[in-house]
């Protein structure tokens, strides 16, 4: 037990120490929350300057709904809603391939006007500008006339203002500022698991892992056990030379793996992500240190109770020993779901069936990056078992990494 | 219920390293209550788990009731025992820890039932059944690991040391309950301890052993009275045994022993139970004087010559009596170059020897103080200096 210190300078030092750690929390998690965000982002969304962190879409109104003036055709139902740089007033686009004239007033000829291309009309007088003759029109502009000159013929959009029918305004699609709301597209992970198949390779990657993770945990309770407390001959060296297998790193491995997985037959085939790792070391050394802790005479009470070897190991050391199998799972579960370089190896044939999360991941951010807000979804799909895990085991977690496991 | 028998019973954990157990020969009779005492090291522990079945025997033979069980898996042997530590199964109820020696022998659930029950309630656990381990007290686990052995009714009931754990108070409590659950179930029990206390109340009889080897069965007044050796002698009684360096004199109808200065006459009843004495009159012998044959001058009646003036060095008032430390200027007894019941990384000095005697409380007594003590000499021992066997 610590005894909190009392007094400002104590407070001070408090309040100091918890903001440095919330802003590192804050550091370390924003990607996470940047990842989330953008996995149910529209496409377009991703793109919009400034970027937010809120999933939005544009707004739009049902056309029904409202007065419109009578030469309006609606073939859409649902109207995109747009504001002026000018006015907060909300504009539905009623039209966005209208041929649209911009015209210059010949007393300001920076100004652009953009009319329908129907409005304003020839005076009969010619101006010059830059060496070009041009027509002057007559064009009304807020219950004024005003002499102008046509200097473009393009397309935009026809806008009728929500508050009132008769404003209407014509303008360029792209100048106008599309009005946003809250929409979060979930749509993206259907669409990630169905269309792009990662719900197959999330399969893969759960049967993987459960085989894995098990196999493990049977393997090691066995052989931690015999190297624990049963005595044969060689006992000494045997665990010496398992546990040297612990420091030869996998990469050194790989190739041999490989040859093997091809004598076997196990190429492009999950039986090679899955037996050879059913066995660990590490596993093994962690299970042998934690029989170790416990009493002998607990053992030799179960031995004079006449149960026999089988039954001590289930009945008695294992019950005992589940804080280190849940560490062993924990970490077993991890090192199985994020393996990634060994699948990339031996499952080569490019049949997507055979693929597990983490290299589906990979050919998803490779072949179509286009679509982010998909390639993360899929990394929120991957990423959401292991914190699970992580949130309910970590204290597991954290006990092993802190002690190795051992008591 | 069975008599358990070692003949020539040696062990030995390395090929050629020391015995822990040296050609033990030791009958324990049916319904006996034994136990097995000595300092730590002395082989008593190897020797019951020997009856476990936990250590092989190396040599000898080993016997339950008739059957020869030097190859016999503990499991077979029909024997319970109760651990130092305990060694009840951590993530079982008490209910389960009690029973599960049943349930792997695949006794009916009715009866595993009742027999757990039964044993519960003759160690008043029956309010406890459902706790963990880990939720009992110090006295409520070692009567869970008792119900795990009273409930198989074993042959032979095997305890290694299972009041070391418990606080002074529950000890002697739980001592008394162990010795009425033997009577009751009159089986066969093997009991090992270090604490000399516990072998002399509980114990039918008491087997002594010392560096693998025994030194004296006997019951536990004939232990105290009549040592077979130095060992014995100094081991059993507390506070121990003073052994004194004497040198004989006199004639050998009315020897004296001298030592430190001192000059005291032995009564000749100690020489009618030690008549060797007689015949070492000149040279050295060990006399064993036990704390209460020395007595402080009005408490007694004794002759002139059986008395003699002391420094007290240290006087502790213990309320019904007083314990008096005298240092005299006598090497101590050694055996086997050491002083006799030294353990390994005792600092005891050995040019002189420390002697304790015990009198009645009401007297008091200074430190620093001379005064006149007379000795029973009647009651003393004698042995050999050299082999530390008793001269009679």
């Amino acid at each position: 037990m610590s005894v909190r210190r009392k007094g400002p300078r104590a407070t001070i030092v408090r309040v100091f120490t918890y903001l440095s750690l919330v802003s590192v929390a804050v550091v370390v998690i924003f990607p996470f929350v940047v990842a989330f965000a953008t996995s149910t982002k529209n496409n377009q969304d991703i793109f919009n300057y400034p970027p937010t962190l809120i999933p939005q879409e544009p707004q739009t109104v049902d056309a029904t709904e409202l007065l419109l003036p009578d030469d309006v055709d609606v073939s859409d139902e649902s109207l995109s809603l747009f504001t002026f740089p000018d006015s907060s007033t909300r504009f539905a686009l009623v039209d966005n391939d209208i041929s649209v004239a911009e015209f210059r007033p010949l007393d300001d000829l920076d100004r652009i006007i953009r009319l329908d291309v129907s409005s304003g009309d020839k005076t009969g007088d010619v101006v010059t500008i830059d060496g070009d003759e041009e027509d002057v029109f007559a064009i009304e502009v807020d219950g004024t006339t005003i002499e102008a000159y046509r200097s473009r013929l393009t397309s935009g959009g026809r806008f009728v203002s929500l508050d009132d029918p008769a404003d209407e305004r014509v303008e360029l699609v792209n100048l106008v500022e599309p009005v946003q709301q809250f929409g979060p597209r979930l749509e993206n992970f259907e669409e990630v698991l169905i269309d792009k198949n990662l719900g197959r390779s999330l399969t893969n990657t759960v049967l993987v892992t459960i085989v894995v993770v098990s196999g493990q945990i049977v393997t090691s309770i066995l052989g931690g056990y015999a190297f624990a407390r049963i005595k044969f001959k060689g006992r000494g060296p045997l665990f010496l030379l398992y546990l040297g297998s612990v420091m030869v790193p996998f990469v050194v491995l790989i190739i041999p793996l490989f040859q093997l997985m091809l004598q076997v037959g196990w190429l492009d085939n999950l039986s090679a992500l899955i037996i050879p790792f059913m066995f660990s070391a590490y596993g093994t050394f962690l299970m042998r240190q934690f029989f170790i802790s416990i009493p002998v005479e607990i053992e030799d009470a179960a031995l004079l109770d006449n149960a026999s070897r089988w039954k001590i190991l289930w009945r008695i050391m294992v019950p005992l020993a589940r804080p280190a199998i849940a560490t062993l799972a924990t970490f077993g579960f991890l090192y199985a779901w994020n393996s990634f370089f060994w699948p990339l190896v031996i499952i080569n044939s490019g049949n997507p069936d055979g693929r597990v999360l983490s290299l589906a991941l990979s050919t998803l951010g490779g072949r179509s990056s286009t679509d982010l807000n998909l390639v993360f979804a899929g990394a929120m799909i991957a990423m959401t078992p292991p914190i699970l895990v992580f949130l309910f085991a970590q204290r597991y977690f954290v006990e092993n990494s802190a002690s190795s496991g051992l008591k | 219920m069975a008599e358990v028998t070692f003949r020539s019973v040696s062990k030995q954990y390395d090929g050629d390293g020391p015995k822990a157990v040296d050609s033990l020969d030791l009958d324990i009779k049916d319904g006996e209550f034994m136990v097995l005492v000595g300092p730590s090291g002395c082989g008593k522990s190897t020797a019951l788990r020997m009856i476990a079945g936990l250590e092989e025997v190396t040599d000898g033979e080993l016997l339950i009731g008739d059957r020869l069980v030097n190859n016999v898996p503990p499991g077979d042997r029909d024997i319970a025992m109760v651990f130092q530590n305990y060694a009840l199964y951590p993530h079982m109820t008490v209910r389960e820890n009690i029973s599960f020696a049943l349930e792997v022998a695949k006794v009916k659930k009715a009866e595993i039932k009742a027999r757990t029950e039964e044993a519960a309630e003759m160690l008043g656990l029956m309010d406890y059944l459902d706790r963990l381990p880990k939720a009992l007290s110090g006295g409520q686990r070692q009567r869970v690991a008792m119900g795990r052995a009273i409930v198989r009714s074993p042959q032979v009931f095997l305890m290694d040391e299972p009041l070391s754990n418990l606080d002074a108070k529950l000890r002697v409590q739980m001592r008394s309950e162990i010795i009425q659950i033997q009577r009751r179930l009159d089986t066969t029990m093997v009991y090992v301890t270090h604490d000399q206390i516990e072998a002399m109340t509980m114990g039918h009889r008491v087997a002594v052993m010392r560096l693998g080897v025994l030194q004296q069965v006997a019951d536990p007044q004939e232990l105290y009275q009549r040592p077979a050796n130095l060992f014995v002698a100094a081991f059993i009684g507390s506070p121990a045994m003073n052994l004194i360096n004497v040198t004989l004199g006199g004639t050998a109808e009315r020897p004296t022993a001298s030592f430190a200065g001192h000059t005291l006459a032995i009564d000749p009843r100690a020489v009618e139970r030690y008549p060797q004495v007689a015949d070492r009159i000149g040279s050295s012998v060990v006399l064993g004087l036990r704390p209460e044959h020395f007595s402080i001058e009005g408490d007694f009646d004794l002759p002139a010559d059986q008395t003699v003036e002391f420094e007290i060095d240290l006087a502790e008032a213990m309320g019904a009596e007083a314990h008096l430390h005298i240092t005299l200027d006598v090497p101590v007894v050694e055996l086997d170059g050491a002083p006799v019941i030294a353990e390994d990384g005792d600092d005891v000095s050995t040019s002189t020897t420390s002697v304790i005697a015990r009198i009645d409380g009401i007297h008091f007594v200074r430190s620093g103080e001379v005064v006149k003590l007379g000795v029973k000499t009647h009651l003393a021992h004698f042995f050999d200096l050299d082999t530390g066997l008793p001269l009679n």
